[in-house]
């Protein structure tokens, strides 16, 4: 599991490149957390390249969407696979966040 | 027990033998002792009384001669008036007068002319004695007494008699009746022609006072005997007299006719010497000397038993002391005997109460496990182990079966040593083994084992046992641990096994001990061990220890190589002191269930978070296995990983090794998981859902993983059973 973080001006794009499973989660977890200091902007969440998120995964989804309300920002999941996308569907995740 | 008792009766025959030869010899070498004793004692004795008989007889000779002496010196000075008396016959009166008036010990003289010498007195013999106070003056000229047929006259005269003689003793019939000597001597006159004999009569008396006075023992004797052997002098004064000592062999009764006969002719040769003479029934010591000039011997007569009296005292107290030395050591022999028989029974019984438990003790070690390897039809164990027993019976055990696919082993140590703890260790090793065929924890195995040997443990005496079970078909290792080290486990590293502190066996009832488990994989191992190692003791007291044992461990090894070399290892440091205690090693290295073996129906993982990506593979796995779409590999990974992730974070205390086992059937399109783990009793099912439709501030952050395996599973149920969390799902396909 590897993440790819790139700002620019009040816009972050966070990759997620692989399986975001419980390992990973734990793995990525103090970098996804540094990205709530960008909450009140624009989070882009990449998951072009994302194959697999289970709910340790979708915890730090739903924790950036929490700080992103707190402040006023927005979070955008873009690009997604069918699976990922029926795990969203069965978790309610389609209502939280902004799908691209 | 016939030729046991065969046996003692040799035994007691032997040391009967052995017992009399040594109171013969002691009583021979006491009787050896005393004897040369004796004999010294007795010729140092008869040396002293030959001393004293010597001395005795020479202070007599002196005495005698001292009397001689005065007599003789006497006529010697009166020859020269004799001799000028001559022609004064009338004169010669006077000068026997004058001897017996100037010399106290003469008793009477005269001076007797050779018949002839004058021409008017053809005999003339003036004679002058003593009577009582007075003098008597008298003349031997009488035809009556006829003084030229007398001895003292006639031998005064022959030549060789010219410096005077001594006459035999004789009674003097003139006078008191008293025994007399003569000493006579011829005087000559002026022409060289013996006119005249010149005598000193004196009387015997103080002889007999001088010799009786000779009490050298109370019943020796003295006598003095004349040159014919006469008896002079005699303890038996009046009979003996003027007896010939030729004549004694008739009187002498009960004397040894020889000895007696020896004594005469040594007495009437003049010799000088000692011997032995058998008189009277008596033994006699005899010692004799002749007096100078007189030619008279004396003797004195000891009976040897007299000589001997104090060595005899000496030699019968000596005597009554060694018969009482001796009964005392036949005593002492005896209870001695006594007390080597019982000990050598005792001995006998104990030898062969101990042979017969070694025995027992050894029938139990044959049931141990002994054949290497144990399963040879398996390949997911290999496993061996040795007991190297110390010298005495001793109490390690170790034990492994196999019971529906799970292997149930242990190790344990007897406290003390000797037939007590081989029984202990027996009826350890044979309740490990009835207990292990119904029952699978081994918490309750050794619970149950505890109370069998609390209940028949009247010595005291404990049992540090480890006990585990491992699963075979998921790699599940429980174990309870009372109070044995804490073995080793070989995974990624070597380390102890963490174990409870428990209470070793045997010592109370109602004990629980608690239980714990780790997971085993392919590759792990167990070393099990006891105290024998770690404490083998070379010469210098050093003990082997964990470091050493460590050393050892450190590259890994098939099993039978890790415990020879551990054995060779320990060996080669005792270097040969004596092995006080049992040295048991059980190794088992586990050969299935890992990574690298092939994938079955069932997923043994345990509680670490990384164990999560096996998952994938696994379900990839069943979908070929079971023939169902790969597609539902994504969703019944996820929901899988969710059930199994929550096991791992909330099911075990952090630190604690926990075992997940999965496993996956298939029927009639349904496929059935089954998630099983030991952990804290948690059911899932009831978390309450999360409510999907609510607002970003709303949304909870947990509950989304039980969420999501209701959401992908058909059907979720949850049970407690046997300490297990069974989490059953469903997926219908």
């Amino acid at each position: 599991m590897e993440v790819f973080i790139e700002k620019e001006n009040n816009q972050v794009t966070a990759s997620l490149i692989g399986r975001l499973d419980t390992p990973a989660s734990l793995e990525i977890a103090p970098q996804m957390d540094s990205l709530k200091e960008d909450a009140g902007g624009t989070i882009i969440l990449d998951c072009s390249q994302l194959e697999y998120i289970s709910s340790s995964g979708l915890r730090i989804f739903l924790a950036l969407r929490k700080a992103a309300a707190e402040k006023g920002g927005k979070v955008i999941v873009r690009s997604i696979s069918n699976e990922i996308r029926s795990v969203f569907m069965m978790t309610g995740f389609l209502n939280l966040f902004e799908i691209q | 027990m016939s030729q046991h008792v065969t046996h003692d009766k040799k035994f007691r025959r032997n040391f009967v033998r052995k017992g009399s030869l040594f109171v013969i010899v002691a009583a021979v070498t006491l009787e050896a002792t005393s004897i040369i004793q004796f004999y010294f004692s007795r010729s140092g004795m008869t040396e002293e009384a030959g001393l004293r008989a010597e001395s005795q007889l020479e202070a007599t000779e002196n005495r005698i001669m001292d009397v001689i002496n005065q007599a003789e010196t006497a006529i010697r000075n009166s020859v020269w008036i004799a001799q000028w008396s001559l022609d004064y016959p009338d004169s010669l009166m006077s000068v026997c007068r004058r001897i017996v008036e100037d010399n106290s010990v003469i008793m009477g003289s005269t001076v007797a002319l050779v018949p002839g010498y004058l021409k008017k007195h053809p005999l003339f013999s003036p004679y002058v004695c003593e009577d009582a106070d007075s003098l008597r003056f008298l003349s031997l000229a009488t035809p009556e007494y006829d003084y030229p047929s007398h001895e003292w006259f006639k031998s005064a005269l022959e030549a060789e008699h010219s410096d005077g003689t001594w006459s035999e003793p004789y009674i003097d019939e003139g006078g008191g009746e008293i025994l007399m000597t003569t000493f006579s001597m011829p005087v000559k006159d002026y022409n060289g022609r013996i006119a005249a004999v010149i005598t000193a009569d004196i009387s015997l008396d103080w002889l007999s006072e001088l010799v009786g006075d000779i009490h050298l023992y109370p019943n020796a004797f003295s006598m003095v005997f004349s040159r014919s052997g006469q008896i002079m002098v005699s303890p038996i004064n009046s009979s003996i007299e003027k007896m010939n000592i030729q004549d004694l062999e008739a009187i002498a009764y009960d004397s040894d006719t020889a000895d007696i006969h020896r004594f005469s002719d040594a007495i009437l040769s003049g010799a000088t010497g000692n011997m032995v003479a058998n008189v009277k029934g008596v033994r006699n010591m005899i010692y004799f000397d002749p007096v100078e000039r007189t030619g008279w011997s004396l003797s004195i007569m000891i009976p040897e038993q007299e000589i001997f009296a104090t060595l005899r005292r000496v030699e019968a107290i000596v005597k009554i002391f060694q018969i009482l030395g001796l009964i005392m050591l036949i005593l002492i022999l005896r209870s001695f005997m006594r007390g080597q028989v019982k000990y050598k029974e005792l001995n006998d019984k104990r030898e062969r109460m101990e042979g017969e438990l070694h025995i027992a003790s050894q029938i139990q070690m044959t049931m141990i496990p002994k054949t290497f390897p144990p399963f040879p039809e398996r390949h997911d164990l290999d496993i061996f182990a040795h007991l190297v027993p110390a010298k005495e019976v001793g109490g390690d055990l170790y034990d492994f079966l196999i019971r529906d696919e799970k292997l149930f082993f242990c190790i344990g140590d007897v406290s003390g040593k000797g037939v007590p703890a081989a029984l202990v260790m027996s009826v350890t090793r044979s309740t490990f083994r009835s207990v292990s065929s119904h029952e699978d924890s081994p918490g309750k195995i050794v619970t149950v084992m505890n109370k069998a040997l609390s209940d028949m443990n009247e010595s005291s005496m404990f049992v540090t046992l480890f006990c585990g079970v491992l699963d075979l078909k998921n790699g599940h290792l429980r174990y309870s641990n009372a109070g044995h080290n804490p073995p080793y486990i070989f995974t990624d590293q070597i380390h102890p096994l963490p174990v409870d502190a428990n209470l070793p066996l045997g010592i109370m009832t109602g004990v629980k001990f608690s239980e714990q488990e780790i997971p085993f994989h392919y590759d792990n191992a167990i070393f099990l061990y006891t105290d024998g190692i770690t404490e083998a003791e070379n010469a210098q007291h050093e003990q082997f220890g964990e470091e050493r044992m460590i050393a050892v461990m450190d590259v890994r090894k098939g099993a039978s190589e890790h415990v020879k070399a551990l054995e060779d290892k320990v060996a080669e440091f005792v270097n040969g002191a004596p092995q006080s205690d049992d040295l048991t090693m059980l190794f088992i290295h586990f050969l299935g269930l890992g990574e690298s073996a092939p994938l079955g129906n069932r997923l043994v993982m345990h509680n670490d978070i990384n164990q999560i990506p096996r998952l994938e593979g696994w379900l990839e796995y069943l979908a070929g296995e079971f023939k169902f779409d790969e597609m539902l590999v994504p969703g019944l990974n996820l929901a899988l990983e969710e059930a199994v992730s929550n096991v791992v974070m909330y099911a075990y205390p952090k630190g604690t090794y926990g075992y997940i086992d999965l496993s996956c059937s298939c029927e009639d399109g349904v496929l059935k998981f089954i998630l099983s783990d030991s952990g804290t009793p948690f059911d899932p099912t009831k978390k309450p859902e999360v409510d999907i439709s609510a607002g970003v501030e709303e949304r909870s952050i947990g509950g989304l993983g039980i969420h999501l395996v209701r959401q992908i599973m058909s059907s979720v149920s949850y049970e407690y059973k046997d300490g297990y969390n069974i989490l059953t799902m469903i997926k219908n396909i």
